[in-house]
């Protein structure tokens, strides 16, 4: 019996120590970023890109619309990528006046998980329950429906003359994204910080 | 007939005391992972248990079996991973549990002794499960490893039949399976009990 208590405590006080992992919502941000290590950076030096960001489209009788971020939280992230792009040597053009090198096109997307499970909980209060003799099942079942939701930034880079392709695309030179749980808040200098972190991580970026 | 089943039960317990037919340790494991683990997870796992069941065969040589589970776990610090042309930043979270199951044999040197040294050998497999987890998803890599454990310890006998353990094991799991390429191997720190009857 001493041994049975024994190894019963043991493994309860293993369970009870089961490691912790995240704590806060930034624990899981990442930033990817990629690159086509064909395309010739250093050689550009000016970029447009759109004042606002696209989060969504919308088809309607097959018109498609954009959907646009609130202006009040695209500023800040667009200030911050044109700070980055500033750093690096690049600046800033009007398209409606003349051709830039590159397009910084920026979109941001959310995306939910729903997910559902259920179980059957048995009778449990400690060991009575097993010297009680009967030992069963609640009924009806517990239902637990639960969901996350991860917002992702993406900003791509591509050359608008390299389109020399059958369906007149240009191919993407530069892509990041930041992706993370997104909780509601408009914290945005999460995103902002992804941004910073996505230009550190590509040096290959710089034109001075 | 009374008396008969008594005469079973005295001699029993008369035997049991002088002569140990059995030594089984529930302990408290401290792990160390070195090798390839000990990169994985530099910090030491302080969660983990080990159980030790010994039949004696003779005064001081025991055969048996033995089960164990270490946790190892480390949060590193938000970190860029470059690969060709992609890098990806952000914070890891590493696991590594690891469940040796042994049959072992062990040698005592002093057996009735209140100090009693011994030092044994278990062969058998390790089941290693390591998580590398990042934004919301797992890395998971998993081996059956081949295991030798070799192990070198002291039992305090407080009576008769209890005992205070303590002993050094090292668990040395060779390459297995292609998910991990590299043996997996830590040495574990138990303290505990030993029960002989």
């Amino acid at each position: 019996m001493k041994k049975v208590i024994m190894g019963v405590l043991s493994i309860s006080l293993l369970w009870g120590c089961k490691p912790a992992g995240p704590e806060f919502v930034e624990d899981i941000d990442v930033v990817y970023t990629t690159f086509d290590d064909t395309f010739d950076f250093a050689g550009k030096g000016t970029y447009a890109m759109p004042d606002q960001i696209v989060t969504d489209i919308e088809i309607d009788n097959g018109d498609t619309t954009f959907v646009f971020m609130n202006a009040a939280l695209a500023a800040p992230i667009l200030n911050e990528i044109d700070a980055q792009m500033s750093a690096y040597g690049w600046s800033k053009i009007d398209p409606a006046t003349s051709q830039p090198d590159i397009v910084v096109m920026p979109a941001a997307i959310k995306s939910t998980t729903v997910y559902y499970s259920y179980w059957y909980d048995w009778w449990y209060g400690g060991w009575g329950g097993w010297y009680g003799g009967y030992w069963g099942w609640y009924y009806p079942p517990y239902y637990t429906v639960s969901s996350y939701t991860t917002g992702s930034l993406i900003i791509t880079m591509a050359d608008p003359d390299a389109n020399d392709n059958p369906i007149r695309e240009s191919q993407t030179a530069w892509i990041m994204v930041g992706n993370g749980l997104f909780v509601g808040d408009y914290n945005v200098s999460r995103v902002t910080k992804a941004i910073q972190q996505g230009f550190t991580q590509s040096p290959y970026l710089k034109t001075n | 007939m009374k008396k008969i089943y008594l005469g079973i039960i005295f001699s029993l317990i008369y035997t049991s005391s002088l002569l140990a037919q059995s030594n089984t340790t529930f302990t408290y494991s401290i792990g160390f992972g070195t090798g390839d683990l000990g990169e994985f997870v530099q910090a030491a796992s302080f969660r983990g248990v080990s159980v030790d069941f010994r039949k004696m065969v003779q005064d001081n040589i025991g055969i048996g079996f033995g089960l164990g589970w270490n946790t190892f776990y480390e949060e590193l610090a938000s970190d860029t991973y470059t690969q060709g042309n992609s890098s990806l930043t952000g914070k890891q979270y590493r696991y590594s549990n690891n469940i040796p199951i042994t049959l072992s044999t062990a040698y005592f040197l002093k057996p009735g002794e209140t100090v009693n040294p011994f030092f044994g050998l278990g062969i058998g497999t390790m089941y290693t499960l390591r998580n590398t987890d990042m934004n919301l998803y797992t890395l998971e890599q998993e081996a059956w490893n081949f295991l030798l454990q070799p192990e070198i310890g002291i039992q305090y006998m407080v009576n008769d039949i209890t005992a205070l353990t303590i002993s050094g094991k090292f668990n040395y799991g060779f390459k297995a399976g292609s998910e991990l390429d590299a043996a997996q191997s830590y040495f574990a720190l138990n303290v505990g009990f030993a029960f002989l009857n």
